[in-house]
């Protein structure tokens, strides 16, 4: 099921990148370039043979692992993107933290009493998450803690100009840092990712409230905490009943959440100058690095394959229903 | 002093329509019935006639926008309605207890059974696990589960209808109850398990004197295994009396045309067919609320009929009820 | 014990202050989000009366002024009142939330209809390639297709439309079989009313009910997404009077401390997002009380 999806994905985004009307030659070549430097760029990347044999040309190396290389820097794709995704994980894995364990209890807690004030309020709290642009709330934010108060670090990456990056462990600057006992530069990594993680964690907890209360509300008109309640068992016992069941929905939600927050972390990481994944896959499309495009987009894909994988891991140890699928 | 005296209930749905007019659906007006201990009673009526919402009313277990309004419900003469949960508690699950009629659903597909049997003892009585492990196997071995070791350590979605039907037996007689609420015990359950777990059901409240109330819409099931009857229409009961009694000698149309849809009744006496949509809880027609259905509808029938004594036990809510059952026959088929 | 003469309520009627309290009652939500709309239905309607200036009238030597008594929400970079632009820029929002919602619907509708009627091998074709579509993040594929087909509104509104007709197809597609399994088709087959009939005088009103929140959703989604991309720099482009774009602008102040460039834009994108949200929220309550109760 997995190999026709991925190949689904990469066949679609191969055949858009080239029905369109962008011209990544005429980008690469510049503005003075003549007929002969057209043709020859053309030719490198082999935009010049019909699509099938470039779709093939480049399933063929897919198949052993080859991304090819962008055509911008001429660096390796799959270079590019090891390089570049820890660090959009170290955000979004942070952020999907955070906004999990504020937006859970919320849900919960809204779905104890409907219509009441706690849920209208945290309703609203949810679709306020939901409508705001992650990039403004980001520039606003900056304005605020940056310009005005001068508590958070200027807007400049993951670390400030004067301090080196540990030693590549994990990837997370934050974490490799904590392992070396730098920690000098473990609280400056900290200082860099504290404003983007709890402004993304805002966009993460709006959907997270909103499905953690209608799967809870579920739950807690299921038959059995009716059951439960006319066993005459204890309020609280009736709540960790409930509690339980609801646990596999929501993590389960919050797995199919990850891919499309990955791709939504892009516009902060474009506003932190994050240097992350999603800040080169944006660019990539921008500016029609077609290459480096089909590799960001197959990330995704896989970033999303691997995710359900986990889930199914941890649905298996959950649920005694679960069974491995075949 | 009966062991369950439940005496002019009234639960209502309240709500609001779009222009904010105050709605309120009558679920239950007035129902009065008493269950002893040692007795079966048998409530019967159509979908919507508030069977389970007796049930539920009884229980505590109403979820807004159900609310009863006005009544009372006495348990072995003290008053259990509106009591809060760790009150009521005291009762439910112990003393009173309830088999729900979806077996498969009800069961807290997390735990295994022998979690859920140990739980709901630990819950209301400090005994040891082991104790309760004990009394969870001896029980299951009552209801007749078999080899009840190894059932213990099963997944609820590993049992098949029948067995969740029997561990639900178990699981409400686990506390020794003095009385259980029955509410479609068996539907969904094939006709030879039903007889399995009716009998099974019947047996234990004979061997330990309980009294019990069994929801049904099958008058199979009332005419075997009951010792009285309920019938109830529009939220009211409109017939009650011993088994025997009221299906030999029906005085309300309704229980005339309900005993005579079973097939083997039709076939005797040819009584008329039951037709006709319930009615509309939002308005209900002032009078008798059978009104609208009934063959014998006459002037008297647009005020409220009272109940009637027939005879020993014996009550029906019709102004007609007095005149003989051979009689209201002939009227029918007229 | 006698029985109570029950009485029904006189019927209740109908009037205009009732109906506004019951829906309230019922859903708030729905209540304030569509004040919200109306409002920025309002403002987008009189723009030119609203604003004191043009969109794009530029004062060249009063470039970064901040909200006063002459640019009440502060002038931009390029000299032009922020609070005309803003205004003007309810007008992008509605021009491309109800035009695209309606070629969601154009599109997503029959597919869902057809493909729950006929089923088959029909119906897989259509719910594999909907589930290609929705498999990638719909801000990759939005941006790459506007980067692609080239930086125009009617652009912006295809993709928009184009990405959430999935989301419709398999909304009627449920409904349809839904009614199906009810025996509602069966019955309109056997009165010998043809395809083309059944599919959009019987079942299309029954399916498009259930979307109707859905719709208000997807607009809040449409003018979130078209300002995005306008922001990153594609679709829509400055001076436009687009929300989006004028936070683009904003953003480079926003470091040398020129907050209100960015900041009137962006809120007045939150406020038409969240009343769109609020609305479809609310209508999800409307049209399913149960839903309320339990989550569904």
């Amino acid at each position: 099921m997995v190999v026709p999806i991925l190949l689904g994905i990469t066949f679609l985004t191969f055949m858009l990148l080239r029905i369109g009307d962008q011209d990544p030659v005429a980008m690469l070549a510049g503005p003075m370039a003549d007929e002969a430097a057209f043709a020859e760029i053309e030719r490198e990347l082999g935009l010049d043979q019909p699509f099938f044999i470039q779709f093939g040309v480049y399933v063929g190396k897919l198949a052993t692992g080859d991304l090819g290389e962008s055509w911008q820097s001429s660096e390796r794709v799959a270079d590019e993107i090891r390089n570049r995704l820890p660090a959009s994980l170290e955000l979004l894995l942070s952020a999907v933290f955070l906004g999990a364990i504020v937006g859970v209890p919320v849900g919960l807690r809204a779905a104890q009493r409907p219509n009441k004030l706690f849920d209208q309020v945290s309703r609203f709290v949810s679709l306020f998450g939901f409508s705001v642009p992650t990039y403004w709330i980001a520039l606003m934010s900056i304005f605020v803690f940056f310009f005005l108060l001068g508590w958070a670090p200027p807007p400049l990456g993951r670390l400030d100009l004067a301090t080196f990056p540990p030693r590549d462990i994990t990837g997370s600057y934050l974490v490799d840092s904590l392992l070396t006992g730098q920690w000098s530069t473990a609280w400056t990594a900290a200082g860099q990712l504290a404003l983007p993680v709890i402004l993304f964690s805002i966009i993460v907890a709006a959907p997270i409230i909103k499905h953690t209360r209608a799967i809870s509300l579920e739950v807690l008109n299921s038959d059995y905490v009716r059951y439960a309640k006319s066993q005459g068992l204890r309020p609280r016992t009736v709540r960790r009943i409930a509690l339980r069941n609801s646990i596999t929905p929501v993590l389960t939600f919050i797995g199919t959440e990850l891919t499309g927050l990955l791709a939504a972390v892009s516009l902060l990481e474009l506003i932190f100058a994050w240097g992350g994944l999603g800040q080169w896959g944006l660019n990539a499309i921008l500016t029609g690095d077609f290459a480096a495009v089909q590799g960001y987009v197959l990330v995704l894909a896989l970033f999303s394959v691997a995710v359900f994988v986990v889930i199914d891991v941890l649905v298996l140890l959950l649920e005694p229903r679960a069974t491995l699928r075949p | 002093m009966s062991l369950l005296e439940v005496s002019n209930l009234h639960t209502h749905f309240i709500s609001h329509d779009l222009n904010n007019n105050l709605r309120i659906a009558k679920g239950l007006n007035g129902v009065t019935f008493e269950v002893d201990k040692g007795e079966v009673v048998g409530i019967v009526g159509e979908t919507g006639a508030g069977k389970s919402l007796t049930a539920m009313s009884i229980m505590g277990l109403l979820q807004p926008p159900a609310r009863v309004v006005e009544g009372s419900v006495r348990f072995d003469g003290n008053e259990i309605l509106g009591l809060p949960a760790e009150e009521l508690n005291k009762i439910r699950g112990t003393e009173l207890t309830m088999i729900v009629q979806s077996p498969l659903t009800s069961l807290d597909p997390l735990s295994r059974v022998g979690k859920q049997l140990v739980r709901a003892q630990r819950e209301h009585r400090n005994i040891s696990k082991d104790e309760a492990w004990a009394a969870g196997v001896e029980t299951m071995t009552t209801v007749g589960i078999p080899d009840p070791e190894r059932r213990m350590s099963a997944w609820p979605h590993e049992l098949s209808g029948g067995m969740a039907q029997r561990v639900l037996i178990a699981l409400a007689l686990i506390n020794g109850p003095r009385m259980i609420i029955a509410d479609e015990p068996t539907t969904g359950l094939d006709v030879t398990v039903q007889a399995q777990i009716l009998d099974l059901l019947q047996g234990l409240v004979r061997d330990r004197d309980m009294g019990a109330m069994i929801i049904t819409h099958d008058l199979g099931v009332v005419a075997h295994y009951c010792t009285r009857i309920c019938v109830m229409f529009a939220g009211s009961i409109i017939e009650t009396g011993p088994v025997r009694r009221v299906f030999n000698d029906p005085r309300h149309p309704y229980t005339q045309a309900l005993i005579s849809s079973t097939p083997k009744r039709i076939a005797e006496k040819g009584y008329g067919q039951i037709g006709g949509p319930p009615p509309n809880l939002y308005a209900l027609p002032a009078g008798c609320h059978y009104r609208d259905r009934c063959s014998r509808a006459a002037e008297v029938c647009h005020t409220s009929p009272l109940l009637q004594e027939i005879g020993a036990a014996h009550h029906a809510r019709c102004h007609f009820a007095t005149e003989s059952s051979s009689e209201s026959a002939t009227v029918q088929h007229g | 014990m006698t029985d109570i003469a029950v009485t029904s309520p006189a019927d209740p009627g109908f009037t205009w202050s009732g109906r506004i309290l019951g829906i309230t009652r019922r859903s708030p939500t729905f209540a304030i989000g569509f004040l919200i709309v109306a409002l920025f239905a309002f403002v987008a309607v009189f723009a030119n009366v609203i604003s004191p200036f043009g969109a794009i009238e530029t004062f060249s030597s009063k470039v970064l002024l901040p909200p006063g008594r002459e640019f009440w929400f502060g002038s931009d970079g390029n000299g032009m009142d922020v609070f005309s632009r803003v205004m003007h820029g309810a007008r992008f929002a509605f021009g491309i939330a109800v035009p695209s919602a309606i070629i969601m619907l154009v599109i997503g509708v029959p597919l869902g209809l057809i493909a729950g009627y006929k089923g088959g091998m029909i119906d897989e074709v259509v719910l594999r390639t909907m589930d290609v579509i929705r498999s990638f993040p719909s801000i990759v594929l939005a941006l790459a297709v506007v980067a692609a087909t080239g930086q125009s509104l009617v652009n912006v509104v295809l993709v928009i439309g184009f990405l959430d007709a999935p989301i419709f197809t398999r909304l009627v597609r449920s409904e349809v079989l839904a009614l199906r399994s009810s025996g509602f088709v069966d019955s309109a087959v056997a009165a010998g009313n043809p395809t083309w009939r059944i599919l959009f005088v019987h079942l299309l009103p029954n399916a498009i009910r259930g979307s109707t929140a859905m719709i208000a959703v997807r607009m809040a989604w449409a003018v979130r997404i078209s300002a995005t991309l306008a922001f990153i720099g594609v679709g829509i482009q400055a001076p436009t009077p687009e929300w989006g774009a004028m936070i683009r602008q904003g953003a480079e102040f926003i470091i040398s401390g020129e907050w209100w460039v960015a900041l009137f834009p962006g809120l007045a994108l939150v406020g038409i997002v969240l009343g769109f949200n609020l609305l479809g929220d609310g209508l999800q309550d409307l049209l399913d009380p149960r839903r309320k109760a339990t989550g569904k």
